[in-house]
């Protein structure tokens, strides 16, 4: 017998990976996809490629130049690239996904460590960025091609506006929020001259990934089902924004549009299932995924009521992945540690200063359950530090 | 309602020896008794060079009160006491003897209706310990002075490929529902439960069917890894925690493993002090997999090339002295099985995993699977940024070292040594 191998326990471990996750969160971005395709034409697929492919090219260039091991292969930059594109109005110049793609993994990814090490969502920073650098491009959007007049060429819609900024009037399109916005003003009702079908299957103006609720339901529910993302964070984002909005628009008289309006009409689904769920900035704990998911409920409504942008998803989900590191510090209490009370929160604030005073396990309990050989600790730390 | 505790995992449980029933197993000519096969003081061995043993013939004394009897469990002659390494790759005396192949016996006193008392100085007299993989000096657990109000009987078996205990609960079921028994005066409990896991639903029906009328409970808790872990099957059958430095004692309760009941009950009943047990043969390497009453003393490589077959020696890479999930890797065939061992693993290459490690990408799986609650990735950034203080907030002691956060971590990351890193840290800071 020879080349026997010993290692610590574990010996075995699951078959989940990185890259089959990342293949997961693929999969569940194809409904979305597929939907951009039906309704904007085979334009967004463009800008899909554009986006995937200046993202994958940005790592490998980054990793080639720092002369660090390829990372391409673990799929997240072509997650990305797609979120990135998904998250872009449908038609764009060439040169917005590129410059999006770039910045998203350079910037935000690989100069802070590469994947995991991020500090916020890198589509959606990179986003924000191009919102910020092309105002009116990022927020033109064209109506979806009517396939009943155009036909099987429908599908070939603005290919002409590739290097083309400024779209022509006629084409564009207001999304539900931008109505909702609108309605806000006016004391109308949102929802009015909005077919509300449509807008649940995406027939409307709006980002290229992000109009089909359906679409977005269907990923969403593949990620569940395969236990990808923590349930928790979209469940408690899309009920607390509802809630909010219902609070905040009940004295217009519309709550039930509104909360409809904004549920199916912005990016709320997309938000909340593909981009707040990002591991590397959504809080590691329970309770911290709990304040997370209800602060970027909260901050979504506020900035669509009281902004002067008809969206909010992308700031709220930025916003609170700065406050992520921070809700990590929040340490959950061990199974089997005494409940704290009020009386002990004083008593520690009390003797805080004078030691710090850590649990020292020397008991048989600890040695019972552990393969380490017994060690022998001796007394505690009280008054050696 | 099944129960169970929160968090932990679902690995394959690959329980390929399940449907084999216990058979006794040859021994070699001689057998390397270890002197240290308990957590504490080893024994002291009482036997020399020349001297003539029988099966039980108590060969090494307890030294001090956290320690256990010895037991030969061959009859023949002693010849010496030599250093082998054990397991564990430390090396540690042996009492080597020369077996005669006609297995005298040499037997403690029956004892009829034992007093408590009686019975704890049976444990000690029998060198019974716990016969889950702890090893702790049984009779020490029972000595304790606080009331104690339950008694769980662990026969969860969480760990993957382990199947003894749940053939020892089918094959001989009356003599472990007897040590149950016995063990319920020992702590002088009110009640007994059993906790099955739902994966070894003969077991449970078999037992409940004939525990009915002995005053034991058995209960049926989900499938879950680890459900064997002291603090969680407490948690699970009383919802009571076992505060975090303290004994399951503290709360009322005492747990112990099927195996421990079943060689009471032998000590009792027959006189039999432990020396052999019962021992899951399993693992691609070897072809004939099943469950053996083992004497303690075998060599591995002995039962490797009884139970080898026609399997390529040379595709066993890995053997493994209990599961897969807290078990020990051995270095070589020279170490012997011991009371603890309840498994010997030979895994070939497929059957163990080889991945490297990639960064870590902050999914938290490892945080949402522990038992304990702790956040095996925060401790791991601890421990590779050499942030020691940082370390102390997180509860590291706590770890039982179960290993589920290593096994679901998706980008293979070596959690729990970090984890192992971090409690040496810790323990080396206090006493500073």
């Amino acid at each position: 017998m020879k080349n026997l191998v010993v290692s610590s326990s574990p010996h075995i471990v699951s078959d989940r990976s990185t890259k089959k996750i990342m293949s997961d969160v693929l999969i569940a971005l194809t409904p979305a996809i597929i939907a951009s395709v039906c309704i904007y034409g085979l334009y967004s697929l463009l800008v899909l490629f554009l986006s995937i492919g200046s993202c994958v090219l940005a790592e490998f260039l980054y990793n080639l130049v720092r002369k660090k091991e390829q990372t391409i292969y673990d799929l997240s930059a072509i997650v990305t690239g797609t979120i990135l594109a998904l998250n872009l109005p449908p038609v764009v110049p060439f040169y917005v996904p590129i410059v999006g793609g770039f910045f998203a993994i350079i910037i935000v990814k690989m100069l802070f460590g590469g994947i995991g090490r991020n500090f916020a969502n890198p589509a959606i920073t990179a986003r924000i960025f191009l919102l910020l650098s092309w105002g009116s491009l990022m927020t033109s959007f064209v109506s979806p091609v009517n396939f009943g007049e155009a036909g099987v060429m429908g599908l070939f819609s603005y290919f002409e506006n590739i290097v083309n900024p400024n779209l022509p009037d006629a084409i564009t399109s207001a999304t539900p929020l931008a109505f909702a916005k609108g309605a806000l003003q006016n004391g109308a009702n949102p929802l009015e001259n909005i077919n509300m079908l449509d807008m649940f299957l995406g027939k409307t103006g709006g980002s290229a990934g992000e109009v089909s609720a359906l679409a977005i339901l269907i990923g969403g529910a593949y990620l569940l089902i395969k236990k990808i993302i923590d349930w928790k964070i979209p469940a408690i984002y899309i009920t607390s924004t509802v809630i909010f909005t219902a609070i905040f628009y009940a004295n217009t008289g519309y709550a039930g549009e509104y909360v409809y309006s904004y549920l199916f009409g912005g990016g709320l689904l997309f938000g909340a299932f593909f981009m707040a769920t990002d591991y590397a900035t959504s809080p590691n704990t329970f309770i911290g995924t709990i304040i997370y998911s209800l602060g970027l409920g909260l901050l979504t409504v506020l900035i669509r009521k009281f902004s002067p942008m008809d969206e909010g998803v992308s700031f709220a989900i930025l916003l609170m992945n700065i406050v992520v590191p921070l809700l990590d510090k929040i340490i959950p209490k061990p199974f089997g540690a005494p409940k704290k009370t009020v009386k002990d929160l004083f008593l520690k604030l009390k003797t805080k200063r004078k030691s710090k005073d850590g649990e020292v396990c020397s008991t048989a309990a600890q040695i019972s359950n552990s393969s380490v050989p017994f060690v022998k600790e001796e007394g505690g730390s009280d008054g050696k530090k | 309602m099944m129960r169970t505790f929160r968090r932990g995992i679902h690995p394959l449980e690959n329980k390929l020896t399940a449907d084999i029933p216990l058979q006794e197993f040859p021994t070699p000519d001689k057998v390397y008794i270890p002197l240290s096969q308990h957590i504490g003081a080893p024994a002291e061995a009482i036997v020399k060079e020349g001297d003539e043993v029988k099966c039980g013939t108590l060969i090494a004394a307890a030294k001090g009160n956290m320690s256990a009897c010895v037991h030969s469990s061959v009859s023949g002659t002693v010849l010496g006491i030599v250093q082998r390494t054990s397991a564990r790759g430390t090396p540690v005396p042996h009492v080597c003897i020369q077996n005669d192949g006609r297995y005298e016996q040499e037997r403690l006193n029956i004892l009829e209706n034992p007093s408590r008392e009686e019975i704890i100085e049976r444990i000690k007299e029998a060198g019974i310990v716990g016969m889950g993989g702890a090893t702790f000096p049984t009779h020490i657990k029972y000595q304790t002075t606080k009331k104690i109000d339950t008694l769980i009987i662990n026969a969860s078996e969480c760990e993957p490929y382990l199947t003894c205990d749940h053939r020892l609960m089918l094959d001989e079921t009356d003599e472990f529902l007897r040590g149950v028994v016995y063990l319920k005066k020992a702590a002088d409990a009110a009640r007994a439960v059993i906790g099955v896991e739902k994966n070894k639903k003969d077991a449970y029906i078999k037992l409940k069917e004939k525990a009915a009328g002995l005053g034991i409970d058995v209960r049926l808790l989900k499938t879950k890894y680890p459900q064997g872990s002291e603090k969680q099957l407490i948690y699970a059958i009383t919802r009571r925690f076992v505060p975090t430095c303290g004994l399951p004692s503290d709360i009322g309760v005492i747990v112990s493993n099927v195996h421990t009941a079943y060689s009471l009950c032998r000590a009792i009943e027959l006189g039999e002090p432990c020396y052999k047990r019962a021992v899951t043969v399993s693992g691609g390497g070897v072809e004939q997999k099943g469950n053996f009453f083992i004497r303690i003393g075998v060599p591995y490589g002995y039962i490797y090339e009884k139970l080898r077959g026609n399997m390529v020696e040379d595709d066993t890479h890995k053997i493994l002295v209990g599961g897969p999930m807290m078990g020990i890797a051995l270095h070589s065939l020279e170490p012997v099985t011991t009371k603890g061992a309840s498994g010997v693993l030979f895994l070939t290459d497929k059957e163990f995993y080889h991945e490297k490690e990639t960064q870590c990408i902050n999914c938290a799986s490892c945080v949402r699977s522990c038992p304990m609650n702790l956040m095996p990735l925060e401790i791991e950034a601890c421990i590779l940024g050499g942030q020691e203080d940082r370390l102390e907030k997180y509860h590291v002691q706590s770890c039982v070292e179960c290993g589920a956060c290593a096994y679901v971590c998706p980008a293979k990351r070596p959690l729990l040594q970090a984890i192992r890193l971090a409690k040496q840290t810790i323990a080396k800071r206090r006493t500073k």
